[in-house]
């Protein structure tokens, strides 16, 4: 829940920088971190979903929620990816035609893996998109000097990688280091986002 | 291709017209007429009526008229955009946007 408030407190902090300027890289980045936050949301509720059935013995039957859930969350943070990779890029693009594509592509992305009701395609194809996002941004960085946000940018970009494989509920170790790694990453994504909140408020008063 | 490109510098460049033109304004007293506004912008006079334009739809600037004369003043909008330029500046740059 602390990811979305921050994802959410991001985007709200840069309103105003947007509204008087109507940059486009601004734009792209609060959008980003919208739909990261919204994809959270999904994640929270698809957790309370399955809190709730444990507790409350609510039979709820999993392949119901599970492809939902994957719809969901699969086209939100697909496109969230997106728009964090338009908000580097969207000087060397024509903008319209390639958010246009962006969207056909989550939207493409949400519908194989609903239908298939694979997470995996899901994670296999976001980690794809997340790894090329990363060759990009080094190959537009080459000869120049990589800031200290930038790598921080991978760092996140990394992390949500390893955060889908959480979410993919691959587990090649025992249940008590599975959760303690997940804690781990969980927390280390949450300093992240902490970081560059505390960045952009530096910034954007 | 080379149209994009030309569309980019001038975006890039847009936001830093935006703000010698509302200062410009602003060190006159917040008050000066368009023809000196051209001049000192350094833009031709298309370019000029093109930020003109923009500004004022964007409600920046207003037009005032006193002793027939037309003169440019700031709104509430205008002064907020001087004020968070640089601050909206280094955030662009911080973040390589």
């Amino acid at each position: 829940m602390c990811v979305v408030i921050l994802c959410f407190l991001i985007y709200l902090k840069t309103r105003e920088s947007y509204e008087l300027t109507k940059h486009s890289g601004i734009k792209y980045f609060r959008d980003a971190f919208l739909f990261f936050g919204l994809s959270y949301v999904a994640r929270f509720f698809f957790s309370l979903i399955f809190l709730s059935r444990m507790a409350f013995d609510i039979h709820i039957p999993r392949n119901i929620i599970m492809p939902g859930f994957i719809f969901i969350m699969g086209y939100l943070s697909t496109i969230g990816i997106f728009y964090l990779m338009f908000g580097f890029l969207w000087k060397k693009f024509d903008n319209k035609m390639i958010i246009i594509a962006a969207h056909g592509i989550a939207a493409l992305l949400s519908i194989i893996a609903f239908t298939t009701r694979s997470h995996l395609i899901l994670l296999y194809l976001q980690s794809i998109f997340l790894i090329v996002a990363i060759i990009l941004s080094i190959m537009l960085h080459k000869g120049k000097k990589i800031t200290q946000t930038i790598m921080f940018y991978y760092l996140l970009c990394a992390l949500w990688l390893i955060n889908l494989w959480i979410i993919s509920r691959i587990r090649p170790f025992s249940f008590g280091i599975d959760f303690f790694i997940d804690l781990l990453f969980e927390i280390l994504s949450l300093i992240l986002l902490g970081y560059i909140y505390y960045k952009i408020s530096k910034w954007v008063k | 291709m080379i149209r994009l490109v030309i569309d980019t510098m001038k975006k890039r460049d847009r936001l830093e017209v935006i703000f010698d033109i509302l200062s410009i304004i602003q060190k006159h007293h917040n008050s000066i007429k368009p023809t000196p506004l051209l001049r000192y912008s350094n833009l031709s006079s298309s370019g000029f009526s093109e930020y003109y334009q923009e500004l004022t739809v964007k409600g920046f600037i207003k037009e005032i008229i006193s002793d027939e004369k037309k003169y440019i003043t700031l709104t509430d909008k205008g002064f907020r955009y001087l004020e968070k330029y640089r601050l909206i500046r280094g955030f662009i740059d911080e973040f390589e946007l």
